[in-house]
């Protein structure tokens, strides 16, 4: 229908485009601008659709690639494309941006400035997720950042300041890491009569040593891996970077909760497998048990912590460590034996159950963030012990956010079981003394989301303050929760409709990874002459 | 019917039985929107659904009947006491086994299933000449595919189907007692047919507590439990079959916790989860290791890719054990070796029987095993009909069902390891019982006792006793459950049998069937004649199986002595409760005065399952009974691993089962025996201790005071979890959260505080030296100059002077330092 | 005693310098210190005519003197008209009362 650069730019621009006409708006109708605002979430969503639609699965690479010359100097391009798995963190940025714009009813203050840089953030998220250029992915990441302190520091709760603060110093920090290895690999990219690169498929090609003059060292590999690792890892966020996100997530507004653990989270697990991990395979396989270690780590602990929470968004914050830790147990399941990868097919498995997790989370967790918010907006707390009765009083809420907890807790027959399983499936192969302990968190995991449930929404009455605050669902809420829900069910009961669409891209890159590991930093290095710089 | 349509006749069949209570549960959820709070309608869909359901199960099972020439019904063993001769019918299989699998119906036929009658019975009257040939193509189970789950390379999951007579014989049984239950749910819940319903147990700030009823809500929780156990039941793949298992885990907690206003009650569903996640802890273990050395879950084969049957087992019912005893070669389809880069694939065998004691650990929880037991006790917080439903007959026979299902993967240490559960378990449980006083809570013990005797038959080798034991469990135990139920909504939600007494003058009809139910789970029969209710036949094979297998196994007699002494147990305390509930006098008038009958809806369904619970074991003019019975055949029909000679490995040994000549048939009698005189002694003593009168119990309970209270403390197991597990867990999570908040954020916020501070050293410095260094050149200068303004007078004739003076040094200087 | 040579110019010269230099210095009246100068400027053009025999051409230093005397009386022109303004913004010529070039 459109042309891919049309397409792909629209999806990454239109939203900012779309805040530009919100500076003519009248400051005090502030329902027009909420509208204006969900209508363009509403275009973006719906181009992320036709994106999704138009792509072919049976592919591996790159599809709509394009290239624009930038900056010519250091031969940057603008260059947007799309892959198995870049696509579902796409329509998943579409979808959430839209059903957090739908919950922005509840904001009432400076309505215009967080429209517009609620529209840029979309825009940065975009651009994460679409960017093959390194430098454009860079600028994208930090464009994304700004529109997000300002969200928390100036519409978030009491101790927004801190919160705001402390998010963009960590992510700021990850930044800086980034931006180093950009540098790093920049730099080691000139070949003997070329030039330097920022193209993340080119530096892949490099990494693979596939035809090129040049190589990354191991060393470089190493150290460039660390670096992006902790720069994602800070956004995954995986212990011991996580505590800015309960911070953040208890301060911040409830869209921008939704938006932070629905599409926010999910590009650190996105930038390991886009790049820390092509391009430095030999840095990804030598701290594979350390990541994989990390990610349990993460599961149980996120899990313990939850359970200790009294405040319901820390909580939920705290099961987002959980969770992510699975995606990060799935991605770095790669099992070399006897200086060869082993049970590749594992680690393909557990790439998609990784993918799979960040979608599902996508879904879940926007889902309980919004749940908890519109109790918040009724009754002005968040203390677990103050609630009670919640399902007496709304039972299709209750009923709802009921759907929505399982499918944290990893329900089967609900999208948070297929990530959750497939990949503890995948960590055996492994190693069996971390798959024993990751699958040790589904008794926690049960442990504190149903006592979370008890205590909110059963027993007889209704404890806490502003008991009077308690109205039926509005229709906005239930379309923001039946269509989680629905997702929720549909991915859960068919995963392959989205496993499909992932597993060729992510295969072809466990299989180049491996094939580049095992000729030329394992067993098979030995008989390779190339020269490494 | 040629197999091919047969399976697929059988797969549709059942999986309209299947999705029936789905689209039933969906219905239901949103009744509201299109009824109202007091219209009944809700449950009529619920029975509607689960009812049609029933007939598509029964006519499945008589479409296996029709196909089988109903050798099914009547020959199970025939084919197995011929080894050499399944051998030769596998061969022949073959060809049909490819035209098959175009159709996704593939046939199972991990081992012999051959069928045909060279075994001739007395009163085989369905035996015709045609049948052998007939029937040979006819294969033991039927397997396919619904639908890819997810394919990642070669590793590929999926959602199946697998049919054999077990499958039919539980579809059946569980949509049957699902109607009954549902039936008699429409009575028992009518309470809630209101608007505002009063629940006297709880109380608020403001008194009493009053809800809108939620009488759709509760049929919509059944209608999903029951989609969920049939899925289970179906499922043709383990990781299928932990799928449905985690569902009917929250089809449970969903039931338990149906008074959500209730603390006890959510706490109950709370605890039913949390130990049912503990379970599947191991399962999920189990599950990282078939799929790991495995890759695969599927339980028959597919196409040309072996399932875990035949893997473990290959074609004869053997584990391949390599020479050291190490390592467990993997079979193709063909029951060969099978081999990956010219390698044969192996797998541990002490991975093997991890992963075989995983898979158990999940059958412990949702079974209610020890150590897990102590959900099931609680879960009766949920009303009545769900206790009969899921946690009596269904959802908690499941684990069992699944360690049935799974038999072939267990090595015989892993059957040991179920056998000594068992074991332990139905000691435990009973001796519970004796001294519980709440009616539910002896029938939820006895429940917990019965799952660890099939436990017990599975892991003896009784695999068809265990899961004979199952089918008629379920109709005693649910009818018993119902019985209590009626009982209670008779007594106004009294449930202490101490308030009870005399009863069956004022409800006939559920005191007798209630008695049929006792005599029925007693194993009480007529001597000499062996005619007894079901309960006799099955328990009667257990113990038979449980007395061959330590016959062989001489160290393992305590798994004969036990179920022995617990049978006698057994009979004891349903006798008590029996007669502490109906007989004798009223002990609380009160309650006595307002009891009444149940009205009709209640009572049909008891009688329907009195009757079945009964007879089902008879032979109904068939071959014979119990153990020559229809219900056995058909249920051994399906044996994947036939012990048809004692087998030995590793020191145990399995004894043989089948026919006449088997290790279990000598001691058949012998074991009949003692079982019954171990029943007739309980029931003995509970008729002179709570019938006559003779011995009084109050006595005998203060002669052994620590053994009373240890016993109603339930072996002070709850207090165990929680000093072990609860709290433990609630100290970690409170550090966990203590060490984000003191440590990582004091870290932070100490970088932060060294940060300010080196800021404010910064600072000093640049207003100290950097600008101090600028300002010193500035004010030197400055004070030069202010010294040098002292010559500058203004004086013309003093300039002059220094002009002349300095002319006068200029030259003085140049003369002197100048050279000539 | 021989021809005048080179010496008692160039002492003439010096005579004068000396004379103009102490009149400038001692002299309080504007006048004076006018008149001193115009000593201390013929002193100097007396060295330069002294010295010009000594020159190829013989004639640049008589030029320079030349110029001098000229530059002398425009410099005593402009210096009268100064004294002419100290007298009326001072009420007198004495140069030790003025002191506005004090620094």
């Amino acid at each position: 229908m459109f042309s891919s650069e049309f397409l792909l730019s629209m999806i990454v621009f239109l939203p900012a485009l779309w805040a530009i006409p919100l500076i003519w708006f009248d400051g005090q109708n502030k329902e027009s601008m909420r509208y204006w605002t969900v209508l363009g979430t509403a275009l973006t969503f719906v181009l992320s659709l036709q994106l999704w639609y138009s792509f072919d699965p049976s592919q591996a690479e790159m599809q709509h690639l394009f290239r624009y010359e930038w900056i010519p100097a250091w031969n940057v391009n603008f260059a947007l494309g799309v892959d198995g798995i870049s696509l579902p963190l796409v329509v998943l940025t579409g979808l959430v941006s839209l059903l957090a714009a739908l919950a922005s009813w509840s904001i009432d203050k400076h309505v215009k400035g967080y429209m517009m840089l609620f529209l840029l953030l979309e825009t940065g998220m975009m651009g994460v997720f679409l960017s093959v250029d390194f430098f454009l992915f860079y600028v994208f990441w930090e464009v994304m950042l700004l529109p997000m302190y300002f969200l928390i520091g100036v519409w978030g709760g009491p101790r927004r300041e801190y919160a705001a603060i402390k998010f963009f110093l960590y992510t700021l920090a990850g930044g800086v890491l980034m931006l180093i290895a950009m540098l790093m690999f920049y730099f080691n990219s000139f070949g003997p009569n070329g030039e330097g690169t920022f193209d993340l498929i080119e530096l892949a090609r490099i990494a693979a040593g596939k035809g090129t003059a040049v190589r990354f060292s191991e060393s470089l590999q190493l150290a460039a891996f660390i670096m992006l690792f902790i720069g994602f890892a800070i956004k995954l966020p995986s212990f011991p970077f996580h505590t800015w996100l309960p911070d953040a997530h208890v301060e911040a507004p409830t869209p921008i909760s939704m938006i932070l653990a629905g599409v926010l989270l999910k590009m650190g697990g996105y930038g390991i497998i886009r790049i820390a991990m092509p391009l430095c395979p030999y840095g990804a396989q030598y701290a594979a048990y350390f990541l994989v270690a990390l990610g349990v780590f993460s599961i149980i602990y996120g899990a313990f912590a939850a359970m200790a929470q009294t405040d319901f968004k820390r909580l939920v914050a705290y099961s987002s460590v959980s969770h992510m830790g699975y995606v990060l147990l799935g991605l770095a399941v790669w099992k070399i034996s006897e200086g060869k990868t082993a049970g590749a097919d594992y680690w393909a498995m557990g790439i998609n159950a990784a993918m799979f997790q960040m979608i599902a989370h996508g879904i879940s967790s926007t889902g309980m963030f919004f749940m908890v918010g519109v109790l918040y907006d009724r009754v002005h707390h968040r203390d677990l012990n103050k609630f009670g009765g919640i399902a007496q009083l709304m039972p299709e809420y209750a009923g709802l956010a009921a759907v929505i907890f399982f499918a944290g807790l990893g329900l089967p027959g609900l999208c948070g079981f297929v990530g959750e399983i497939f990949s503890v499936l995948s960590c055996w192969n492994f190693d069996p003394t971390l798959a024993i302990i990751a699958a040790s968190g589904v008794i926690l995991t049960a442990g504190y989301i149903l006592w979370t449930m008890q205590r909110v929404y059963l027993g007889p009455e209704y404890k806490g303050p502003h008991p009077e605050g308690i109205t039926p669902f509005t229709a906005r809420e239930k379309t923001v929760a039946y269509t989680l829900v629905v997702l929720a069910v549909l991915l859960g009961v068919f995963p392959n409709y989205l496993f499909s669409r992932m597993d060729k891209s992510i295969s072809g890159m466990v299989q180049s990874m491996s094939h580049t590991y095992d000729t030329h930093h394992g067993a098979g290095a030995n008989m390779e002459t190339t020269q490494v710089r | 019917m040629d197999p091919q349509s047969t399976g697929e006749l059988l797969r549709n069949l059942l999986t309209v039985a299947w999705l029936l209570p789905l689209a039933g549960f969906v219905a239901e959820i949103y009744w509201l929107r299109w009824s109202h709070r007091l219209s009944k309608t809700a449950a009529y869909c619920a029975v509607a659904c689960i009812g049609l359901g029933f007939i598509c199960s029964a006519s499945a099972l008589i479409t296996w009947g029709v196909a089988t020439r109903g050798a099914a019904f009547s020959d199970a063993h025939g084919g197995h006491e011929s080894g050499h001769h399944a051998e030769q019918h596998h061969e022949e299989h073959e060809p049909q086994l490819g035209a098959a699998e175009g159709e996704k119906v593939a046939a199972a036929d991990p081992h012999n299933h051959d069928n045909d009658k060279k075994h001739d019975h007395k009163n085989d009257e369905h035996k015709d000449a045609h049948a052998a040939t007939e029937h040979a193509g006819m294969p033991k189970a039927f397997s396919g595919t619904f639908y890819r789950l997810a394919k990642f390379g070669a590793l590929n999951v999926s959602l199946d189907w697998y049919i054999d007579s077990l499958t039919l014989v539980m579809f059946t049984m569980v949509t049957f007692i699902a109607t009954c239950i549902h039936l008699f749910a429409i009575g028992y819940m009518k309470d809630e047919l209101t608007e505002e319903y009063e629940d006297h147990e709880v109380h608020t700030s403001h008194g009493h507590f009053t809800r809108p009823g939620r009488f759709h809500r509760f049929f919509s929780y059944l209608s999903l439990f029951c989609f969920s156990m049939l899925g289970l039941v179906l499922a043709g793949n383990i990781f299928q079959v932990f799928i449905f298992w985690e569902l009917v885990g929250v089809s449970s907690y969903l039931l338990i916790g149906f008074y959500i206003e209730r603390k006890s009650a959510s706490t109950a569903a709370n605890k039913a989860f949390i130990m049912n996640r503990v379970g599947d802890f191991g399962f999920l273990i189990g599950l990282m290791i078939l799929w790991t050395w495995c890759g695969t879950f599927q339980f028959a084969d597919v196409d040309h890719d072996p399932g875990l049957f035949t893997m473990i087992r290959g074609n004869d019912g053997k584990i391949d054990v390599s020479e050291d005893g190490k390592q467990v070669y993997l079979r193709d389809a063909h029951g060969h070796r099978l081999e990956s880069n010219g390698k044969p694939s192996t797998i541990g065998y002490l991975l093997l029987i991890a992963a075989g004691c995983g898979i158990f650990a999940g059958c412990i929880g949702k079974s209610a095993q020890f150590p897990l037991q102590t959900w099931l006790p609680d879960a009766m917080e949920g009303p009545t009909p769900v206790s009969a439903l899921v946690h009596s007959a269904t959802m908690v026979a499941a684990g069992v069902y699944l360690a049935a299902r799974f038999y072939p993967v267990f090595t015989p240490e892993v059957l040991l390891v179920i056998a000594y559960v068992g074991c332990i378990t139905l000691f435990v449980a009973a001796t519970i019982a004796l001294v519980v006083t709440d009616i539910k809570r002896v029938l939820a013990y006895s429940t917990i006792s019965q799952l660890g005797y099939m436990m017990l038959a599975i892991g003896v080798a009784g695999w068809g006793a265990g899961l004979f034991h199952l089918v008629t469990h379920a109709f005693f135990k649910s009818l018993m459950f119902l019985c209590s139920g009626s009982v209670i909504a008779g007594c106004h939600h009294v449930q202490e049998m101490p308030r009870m007494g005399g009863l069956r003058r004022k409800m006939p009809i559920t005191a007798y069937t209630m008695l049929i139910g006792v005599v029925a789970i007693s194993g009480l029969a007529i001597p000499v004649l062996n005619i007894g209710l079901s309960g006799f036949y099955s328990k009667d094979e257990i113990v038979a199986s449980a007395m061959a297998y330590s016959n062989a196994n001489r160290v393992h007699f305590l798994l004969f002595l036990t179920p022995l002494v617990t049978a006698g147990i057994t009979a004891f305390y349903m006798f008590r409760l029996w007669f502490l509930t109906f007989y004798g006098e009223p002990r609380d008038q009160h309650v006595y005065d307002h009891c009444h009958e149940s009205p009709r809806i209640m009572t049909t369904p008891l009688i329907a399952l009195s009757i079945l619970a009964a007879s089902c074991a008879w032979g109904w003019g068939t071959s014979g009974t119990g153990n020559e019975g229809p219900l056995f055949k058909l249920i051994a029909f399906s044996e994947t691993v036939p012990s048809t000679e004692a087998v030995t490995l590793n020191g145990l040994t399995i004894p043989s089962h089948q026919g006449h000549h088997s290790d279990v048939h000598a001691v058949h009698g012998k074991a009949g025996l003692l079982a019954l005189i171990a029943a007739f002694t309980g029931a003995i003593f509970a008729y002179l201790m709570y019938g006559s009168r003779v011995i009084n119990p109050a006595e005998i309970r203060r002669q052994l005071p620590g053994v009373y209270d240890f016993l109603l403390d339930k072996w002070r197991f709850d207090v165990l979890y929680d000093a072990m597990f609860v709290r433990p867990v609630h100290i970690v999570s409170a550090w966990c959260a203590d060490f984000d908040k003191k440590v990582l954020d004091a870290i932070l916020h100490a970088s932060a505080s060294v940060t300010v501070l080196v800021a404010r050293w910064d600072r000093l410095f640049d207003e100290t030296m950097v600008d101090g260094i600028v300002n010193m050149v500035g004010s030197v200068t400055r004070s030069i100059g202010y010294s040098l303004r002292v010559v500058q007078t203004g004086r013309l004739r003093q300039y002059v002077m220094w002009i002349a003076v300095g002319v006068v040094v200029l030259f003085g200087v140049l003369f002197t330092s100048l050279p000539k | 005693m021989g021809s005048v040579g080179l010496e008692e110019y160039l002492i003439v010269g010096a005579v004068l310098f000396v004379c103009g230099i102490v009149c400038m210095a001692t002299k309080r009246n504007a006048i004076g210190v006018l008149m001193g100068v115009e000593l201390v400027l013929n002193g100097a053009n007396i060295n330069f005519v002294a010295f010009s025999r000594y020159t190829p051409l013989g004639l640049d230093g008589q030029a320079t003197a030349l110029f001098v005397v000229v530059l002398a009386a425009a410099e005593a022109a402009v210096a009268l008209a100064i004294a002419l303004n100290y007298y009326n913004n001072h009420l007198t010529i004495d140069v030790d009362r003025g002191n506005e070039l004090q620094g």
